[in-house]
């Protein structure tokens, strides 16, 4: 029996604002700029949301956006509490909204000033689910989302061979997809060697293996399949979706295995909804707070054995006209940190084929995930409907 | 109006707030004990403190003193000093450690060079007091 959400929630809209490192505007802003590209893109009216699932915390609250868009009557305000996985499994929550009823269109919104406002040191402090880090991690210099992952990462190079070489792969490759959308930060190529001599930040992970601190907005509608298949683009169906959440979700030193987290448990249910494996993902968009991130999810994604993600990605096979290009926007790494929401608006643009330089020859099919709070993860499977 | 330069304070140190879960730990480590948790009904450890036991859900639990040993499970060298109090020290080991009591302790790990740390390295835990209040943890290499 068909999973009771599969197809029946679609991406009906996409939009983002520039990436960049110093703006003058707020956070908010930046959001409401974003959902009112993606409001338009979809060619529906502000008037049409009535249900939002702005990133949290940290922007907009549906108290803006009924003030600012003048939504005549929001039916559904919620907050996904899981950072880095946040906006990929609000896709979940959406879905759940619109393939009941409860809402037509619910917009997931992130706007970040991570640049030209809080850094990322002191941004976490405010989040409850560091509180544990906080009294126990932070006092003995453990506190930045760099070193927390960084032990994990070293494990992985002790345990399987996985080396720097690996890593710069993923910055090199996801740089040159990075020229080639344009709208981005990093627009200048990189190679393996100034991978190689950048800065180390935590050990084994160097500047380049770290995600881009900047600002800007994006946006995301999620529509009832069948009003998505009236609307103006090409409808994009959600095939599967799920959230997981790790062992010792607050803490990844008392995690049993420091490389299975949330994501472990997502992907299989959200292959089994869709009907669909790895072998069918035409172009995959993973969440890249750390080139190694994206090593290690493609592991529990199934793309490749556990440990054998270092080789996997490399020879070519992840660029665009490989086997299974990643990352065809720039990701967190090189276009910009709007928490991976910029993952599913590139996704989207894949399956429509608007992806410009960087468009995948006959998309069908892919994947977008979502990392982060110490271990959370969420996955979409989205198919461009025939 | 003069301006008057003024000096930067120094960067405190972040400091844990022992709460009335992990105080026993944190008592513990200002007498130089590595106290912890135990579940009262089914015996098992567990750390970070907390009120209810995950394997059996009692919410009773006493705190018992036990070994320092323990193997090194992974480790990171921090060279960017995210918090200014560290910028001193960096860059700086932090070995998690599976202590042979059963749980994972991170703490900086000192006196062995980068090169030679190696997964399953045997330390042993000591008690680094640095207020009146609090005692952090700390590796060095075992025998």
């Amino acid at each position: 029996m068909a999973h009771a959400l599969r197809e029946k929630a679609a991406i009906s809209g996409v939009g983002e604002t520039a990436y960049t490192r110093g703006t003058p505007k707020s956070g908010l802003a930046l959001q409401l700029e974003a959902s009112l590209a993606a409001i338009t893109d979809a060619g529906l009216s502000p008037r049409d949301i009535d249900g939002v699932v702005p990133y949290f915390p940290g922007g907009g609250i549906a108290e803006d956006f009924i003030a600012n868009l003048g939504l005549p009557d929001l039916k559904l305000s919620v907050f996904v509490p899981m950072g880095g996985a946040t906006c990929v499994a609000a896709i979940q929550t959406a879905a759940m909204a619109v393939a009941t009823g409860v809402c037509k269109h619910v917009l997931i919104s992130v706007g970040r000033t991570g640049y030209s406002g809080a850094r990322v040191s002191t941004r976490l402090q405010q989040f409850p689910q560091f509180a544990l880090a906080a009294e126990f991690e932070a006092p003995i210099g453990m506190f930045a989302p760099a070193q927390l992952y960084a032990q994990g990462a070293r494990r992985h190079m002790e345990l399987y061979g996985t080396t720097a070489r690996h890593f710069a792969e993923i910055a090199v490759v996801t740089r040159q997809h990075a020229i080639l959308n344009g709208n981005v930060v990093m627009n200048k190529p990189l190679t393996v060697e100034e991978h190689h001599a950048s800065r180390m930040i935590s050990d084994p992970f160097r500047l380049f293996d770290c995600s881009l601190e900047s600002d800007g907005g994006a946006a995301v509608i999620v529509s009832a399949a069948g009003r998505a298949r009236d609307l103006r683009k090409p409808l994009v169906t959600v095939m599967g979706v799920a959230e997981g959440h790790p062992e010792s979700p607050a803490s990844i030193a008392q995690r049993p295995d420091l490389l299975e987290f949330g994501l472990a448990k997502a992907a299989p249910r959200a292959y089994d909804m869709a009907g669909l494996g790895p072998r069918d993902i035409d172009v995959a968009e993973i969440y890249d707070c750390f080139t190694f991130t994206v090593i290690n999810q493609l592991e529990l994604l199934g793309f490749c054995k556990k440990g054998e993600g270092g080789p996997f990605i490399m020879d070519g096979r992840i660029g665009v006209g490989g086997e299974l290009p990643i990352n065809t926007h720039g990701g967190l790494l090189s276009q910009g940190h709007v928490v991976g929401l910029n993952h599913v608006v590139e996704l989207t643009r894949q399956l429509r084929r608007e992806a410009g330089k960087a468009q995948v020859e006959d998309a069908e099919v892919g994947l977008v995930t979502g990392y982060g709070d110490m271990g959370d993860g969420s996955v979409a499977i989205l198919r461009r409907a025939a | 109006m003069s301006t008057t330069p003024t000096t930067a304070a120094a960067p405190e140190r972040p400091l844990p707030t022992p709460t009335r879960e992990s105080r026993p730990f944190w008592d513990g480590m200002r007498e130089g004990r590595f106290m912890l948790q135990h579940c009262s009904a089914c015996g098992k450890a567990r750390h970070y403190p907390r009120p209810v036991c995950p394997h059996c859900f009692s919410m009773e639990s006493t705190f018992k003193e036990m070994s320092t040993g323990g193997v090194i499970h992974t480790w990171t060298v921090c060279h960017h000093p995210f918090n200014f109090f560290f910028k001193a020290s960096a860059p700086y080991v932090v070995a998690l450690v599976d202590m042979d009591a059963g749980v994972r302790v991170n703490a900086p790990l000192r006196g062995v060079a980068e090169g030679d740390i190696k997964i399953s390295q045997r330390v042993k835990l000591g008690f680094e007091p640095v207020t009146k209040e609090i005692t952090l943890p700390f590796f060095v290499a075992a025998g």
